[in-house]
């Protein structure tokens, strides 16, 4: 990781899973002097990445991904008090559940985390979701991004529901990018149900979600 | 069975247990729980191994499971509140899981029993393709490729790709019709194979509880069958789950129960994996009731239960549980690889080895190609499962791990880009049902090779 000293207290206190930590360390740094910019930009983007890789390798889990976006939640609201919301916005806005009938949450937990690690703002509507609710859901939080998980093969067609939904609609059609995965998903599934993108893995969701951003 | 008097107990526990919120729950419970119990035990897997055969370890594994399954309780996401047990009802109630049950009928109904660390009786031999999608029209051929293997004792079907040509639904009518036809199909299978008591692992259709009751009723699948239930990741049931098992208690079924912890997510790394698979098969057998527990663990970016690292927490907790309960467990043998490839019968080398030294009472395989891709399933790699569970019997672990480790060498380079293989119809000939010479040379090949690593085939 190459992040300047001046921060080397707040990244531990990510890697650590502190937030009262982090959120004394990041009045600290405006405190003298350093931008809110700067803070996200130089300290917490390449930390979360770095903590995101670490658990693509397994040199770290779940729970401390999850620690770490915690941190990460609470120091965002300091530095929002400091700073021009541009300065610090996410890479994109995701907005994931589970598809209805299937109540598994782990692999779509472990994505939100990931994305959430990579820079992106990611809203959970848990599992079992109604087709209209996601795309409810999508409108209302101004979503770039639908991601979709599935464990179950007999829920992949409420998959296929969501994505009729946006594509009826021309406005959520050129709103939203599609992003699928879960056990019993294959890329050949993925382009049956037009979806724009596949992850077959998180790593992999993470990189389709960039790429999608870019086409955008 | 007298483990079933207490469903009315499980039942008010969904409601009465402490409320919590899901996330406190996964973090403060099952995240912090297993970290605290892994290092208050010491819990350290010996890595320059597979099998796993310090039994002070691995006893010290199953205290921690009992310890943290104390602590954490099972979260129910119906209700959200935490199924909470004492130890004395942990001790009591695993305690009174059955040791044994006579599963089919007739000339097919086969015995399973609890089994020890190196036993030298045989584990009951699954053979099925265990949620794999089929298509219609392959689908009895497929299954009877399993069934019509001797070794076989007992199956459990993949899943329908389409029913009737429509695509299946869960918690649709389409549920219904696809449970039944299942049902159906899968009978008819049993038929033509000449095996019609074999005891069918059910209802693969059914994945939410409208299924299972359908199809598990009058002209469909049987109290001698095993009906499965699941908990999810981690340590969660729901009201469906705990309908399905006020209904198989009701009915007098066989209860199958299984859980699939992964590695590298709540409980960490390998050892918590190892406390999750203990605490969470004692955690079925008591609110599930179970005959049966299995688990398929993987890893948060692979899923196979052949991977290294998962294979060394298996044999640790399913060492532990069988030293210390009298549980009858299984493990699923779910290869990365798939026909027509000597990676899947390599893999299948290796958690044979790993089930069976370790204590499992049934030996369940094979997922072939991790069960997710059309067809790429066959009768010949269940056939070389139980044939290698089989050849394990009288290995000690430290045999078993020599040869599981020249096995992973096989194997390990096929991890890092799944190899699906060949779908079935170019795997067998669809008129005799006999593999096709390419895959029979293949299996006749690694057979001999592992032969030669000290497996004695019978």
């Amino acid at each position: 990781m190459n992040i300047p000293p001046a921060y080397a207290e707040l990244v531990t206190s990510i890697e650590d899973g502190e937030v009262e930590a982090g959120t004394a360390h990041t009045r600290q740094l405006l405190a003298s002097g350093h931008s809110a910019y700067a803070i996200f930009q130089e300290a917490i983007v390449p930390c979360l990445k770095e903590i995101g890789d670490r658990f693509g390798r397994m040199e770290c889990y779940l729970p401390d991904l999850i620690l770490a976006t915690d941190v990460v939640k609470g120091i965002q609201e300091v530095l929002k008090e400091g700073s021009e919301g541009s300065e610090m916005a996410p890479v994109g806005r995701v907005l994931i559940g589970t598809v209805f009938g299937d109540v598994h949450d782990i692999g779509k937990n472990i994505v939100a985390s990931m994305l959430r690690a990579n820079g992106f703002e990611v809203i959970d509507i848990g599992v079992s979701v109604q087709a209209t609710d996601f795309v409810r859901r999508a409108r209302e939080a101004r979503a770039d991004i639908v991601a979709m998980s599935s464990l179950m093969s007999t829920s992949i067609p409420y998959m296929a529901d969501v994505i009729d939904l946006i594509r009826d609609s021309e406005g959520d059609a050129a709103r939203f990018k599609v992003l699928v995965g879960g056990g019993p998903v294959t890329r050949e599934i993925a382009e049956k149900v037009h979806a724009d993108g596949f992850g077959a893995d998180a790593a992999e969701a993470v990189t389709q979600a960039l790429a999608l951003m870019r086409q955008r | 069975m007298r483990n079933r008097s207490r469903l009315l107990d499980i039942i008010d526990k969904s409601y009465s247990g402490p409320a919590c919120d899901e996330h406190e729950f996964d973090m403060a419970f099952v995240a912090a729980g297993v970290t605290r119990v892994v290092k208050k035990h010491g819990i350290k897997l010996d890595k320059s191994r597979i099998v796993q055969s310090d039994d002070d370890m691995n006893d010290r594994i199953w205290q921690a499971g009992v310890e943290f399954l104390e602590s954490c309780g099972v979260y129910n996401t119906s209700t959200g509140r935490r199924m909470v047990f004492t130890r004395r009802e942990i001790e009591e109630w695993v305690k009174s899981a059955p040791r044994e049950a006579i599963i089919g009928e007739g000339r097919d109904a086969r015995l399973e029993r609890h089994r020890r660390v190196e036993d030298l009786t045989p584990p009951i031999i699954i053979g099925g393709p265990i949620g794999t999608p089929l298509s219609e029209d392959l689908y009895v051929p497929i299954m009877q490729s399993y069934i019509q293997e001797p070794i076989i004792d007992t199956t459990t079907p993949g899943t329908l790709d389409t029913t009737f040509g429509r695509q299946p639904r869960t918690r649709s009518p389409y549920e219904v019709v696809a449970a039944w036809e299942e049902v159906e199909m899968i009978f008819t299978a049993a038929r033509r194979a000449g095996r019609p008591g074999m005891s069918i692992g059910c209802v693969q259709m059914g994945i939410s509880e409208v299924g299972h009751l359908s199809a598990i009723s009058w002209g469909g699948y049987r109290p001698v069958d095993w009906h499965s239930i699941a908990m999810f990741s981690e340590m969660k049931t729901n009201n469906d789950l705990l309908i399905k098992t006020a209904h198989s208690v009701r009915t007098d079924g066989i209860i199958q129960s299984f859980y699939n912890p992964i590695l590298g997510g709540l409980g960490g790394g390998e050892e918590g994996l190892a406390v999750l698979i203990a605490a969470g098969l004692m955690a079925m057998q008591i609110i599930y009731m179970a005959t049966t527990h299995s688990t398929a663990p993987v890893a948060a970016m692979k899923s196979a239960t052949t991977l290294p690292q998962v294979l060394r927490p298996i044999s640790a907790a399913i060492a532990g549980l069988s030293r210390n309960t009298p549980m009858m467990t299984d493990v699923m043998t779910s290869p990365l690889s798939g026909p027509c490839t000597t990676a899947l019968l390599f893999e299948c080398v290796a958690a044979a080895i790993v089930a069976t030294t370790c204590g499992v009472a049934r030996l369940m395989g094979v997922r072939s190609a991790a069960g997710v891709v059309l067809n790429h399933c066959t009768g010949l790699e269940a056939r070389f499962n139980g044939e290698v569970g089989y050849a394990a019997l009288g290995l000690s672990r430290e045999e078993g791990n020599r040869i599981v480790k020249l096995a992973v060498a096989e194997y390990e380079p096929a991890l890092a880009v799944q190899q699906p293989g060949k779908p079935f119809q170019e795997a067998y000939d669809l008129t005799t049902l006999h593999p096709t010479p390419e895959w029979q040379a293949m299996y006749d090949d690694v057979k001999e090779r592992t032969a030669g690593w000290g497996l004695h085939f019978m």
